[in-house]
Parts: C-alpha cells; structure tokens; sequence
C-alpha cells in the first residue's frame, strides 16, 4: 500500500465520490477526460451563483458513459437503457427549478433512445444532453454503433462497416433545438467552455463528445496504444468557430469538424407551458 | 507523488493511476516520464522527473482520465 504524502487534493474531489475511485472505466478511455471538463464547467458556474449544487441532476442510462452517475457528488439517477431523456423530462417537469444533465453514450442516446431524443428536441425540453460518442457499443464487447463511420472494423462488422453513420448534430439541428455542438475529449478546454456555456441557456441543448475508446474500439483499428488512439483523433479533429451543418458528417478519413454548429434562443418548453421561472 | 519546481508542482495521486500514458504524451515539455514502481493495482504511475522545465499549462491535469494528477502553483 502506497500511502500517499499530498498536502492538497485534486481539485474536482469536492464534486466526486472519491471512494468510489479509480473508476471503472479501462485505462485511456475518453469519458474520464470528458467528465472532468464537465465538472469543471459545472465548478466554473457554481463559484459564479448561477447555478446551485443542490438544484443539479444527473441522469443517466446504460453503458458506459452512464457510469458518470456513480462518480458525480450530485444528485444522479441511472434508468432504463435508452430511457434517460423520458426520466430527465419527468424530472424537470415536476420540478421546474432544476437544472437537469443527461450524460450517455451513442448507443444509448442515437441507438436505443433515439426516439426520446427526437421529442426531447421537437418541444425544446429545457435539458442538457451531452452524447459521448466512441463510435461502437463498448460496455457490450464492441458492436457496430449508429455512428461507426463508413469501413472501420468493429466485433460485428469484420469487412469494415457497410452503413453511413448517423449524423446526430444534423438530426437535432434539424429539429428545435437551442443548442447544438460538437466537441472532443481532444480538446478539453472547448469541452469545458460548451457545457459552460450551454448551462446558461434555456431549451434543448445537445453537445456531442468525440471520445476515445482504445481497449473495444482501437484494437479492431489497430490503435490498441490509449495514447495513439487520443492523437489520432486530435490529428482528425478540425476546429471551427461556426461551422455549417453541411460540414458535420462523421467521416474518419476527411476528419470531425467540431464548434457550435446552432446557437437560438427560442423559448423552451417550460416557457410554453407557463411554467418557466423567468 | 509530488514535485515542485520554482513555480509549478506537480502532483500525482499514485493509486489511481492506470499506465494510459497520455500524460507523458500532452506534455509539451516532457516533464513526466514512466516509472518503474507499481502502485496498489499494479500499473506503473509517471514521475514528474524534469519538473523544471514545467511551464504550468496544465495539459496533463486537463488529460488526465482518472483524476490523477493535477498541477497546482507554488506559493513563494
């Protein structure tokens, strides 16, 4: 046992269940990275006053990405796979003044939960939805997720994926959405500054998180190396200040064009309804 | 696991690294290395060995998917 000698903490311990760590997740993976970004987002905004820790909820589904829910010191509920936004619209409607945080991966919130996903947008639920993307179903072993890119290898698809991906940030732009972008666990900062950004607004916000998943998704493309897998998909990642949605394709060889994508403020659904705070 | 140098120490809380190496890789200044002692789960945590040539950006901590390590300054 290694006892250790540190005068001070990390800083995110406060926002942690420290004695739940190390995590579950294998050694390189991108959520830890991507989870990281959000609570200093989240830090960011509570040393503000805009946002009260008391009045955050984490929702979450089934896999991997929503182990979050287990490691985050807020309130956090882990429901039925796919069925997280239903719960988090459950949620925010009882109780108005909280600020709810839906956290899963593709599989989860474009694959099973895709039709949630697609009301959630259409009435411009006041809710965060942050989709960690890492291209397969990784907590299952590996299968061939709706945003696999077009020929990469995965467990089920041992020629190379036959099917174009889903575009989820075309789908919710074209949706009501107030919020819409994509960021990489590349680029942590522009994480941090999106989920800071997006936990000031009202409506449906939807970010999108290209993460890393070397132990399922790099050894079927030969990047089983966590680091080689991470500079990878930095050397792929192009950043821009406001993007097209024509530019959004995921396309492993051109590359993710990663910005805010859509930014409105249209009234959300709570406004709708009369039961909005402002 | 900490080092300072006159501006920057670095930090590292040896048991719950996992040997990803992404920290020894974002670092601009190569100021982390491998090492060769194993902590409580057996993977082999960095070293902050050239701490002098920490120039405080803070990749590492920002990089770091297990809440491992983090960059503080050294108050003189």
């Amino acid at each position: 046992m290694v006892v250790s000698t540190l005068e001070s903490s990390h800083p995110l311990d406060k926002y942690l269940r420290t004695a739940r760590l190390p995590h579950i997740w294998c050694p390189g993976c991108g959520l830890g990275i991507a989870l990281g970004s959000i609570m200093r987002a989240i830090d960011k905004r509570i040393k503000e006053g805009t946002l009260k820790k008391e009045n955050l909820v984490f929702v979450t589904g089934i896999g991997c990405s929503a182990r979050t829910s287990f490691y985050v010191n807020f309130d956090a509920a882990h429901t039925l796979h796919g069925r997280a936004i239903a719960f988090a619209t459950g949620a925010k409607l009882a109780k108005p003044e909280l600020e709810v945080i839906v956290i899963g991966g593709d599989g989860d919130i474009a694959g099973i939960g895709g039709n949630h996903l697609l009301h959630a947008a259409k009435r411009n639920m006041d809710l965060i939805v942050l989709m960690i993307t890492n291209f397969v179903y990784a907590m299952t072993g590996g299968q061939v997720a709706p945003t696999t890119p077009l020929g990469l290898y995965t467990t089920t698809t041992p020629h190379g994926n036959p099917e174009p991906p889903l575009n989820v940030v075309k789908v919710v732009s074209s949706l009501n959405a107030n919020y819409v972008a994509r960021a990489s666990v590349t680029h942590p900062a522009l994480v941090e500054q999106y989920v800071y950004k997006a936990l000031g607004m009202r409506g449906f916000r939807f970010i999108e998180i290209l993460s890393t998943c070397p132990e399922i998704f790099g050894r079927h493309i030969g990047m089983r190396d966590p680091f080689t897998l991470y500079s990878t998909l930095r050397s792929k990642v192009i950043v821009k200040q406001s993007p097209s949605i024509e530019e959004s394709d995921l396309d492993w060889g051109k590359g993710f064009v990663i910005g805010e994508y859509l930014v409105r403020d249209n009234p959300g659904y709570l406004d709708r309804i009369g039961r909005g705070l402002k | 696991m900490s080092a300072s140098s006159t501006k920057f120490r670095v930090n590292i809380i040896t048991n719950r690294c996992k040997e990803c190496g992404i920290c020894i890789g974002v670092c601009p200044t190569k100021v982390l290395v491998k090492g060769d002692k194993h902590n409580e789960h057996g993977f082999r945590y960095p070293l902050p060995v050239n701490i002098e040539r920490c120039i405080g950006c803070r990749l590492c901590e920002y990089n770091c998917p297990d809440f491992a390590i983090f960059v503080e300054v050294v108050k003189k």
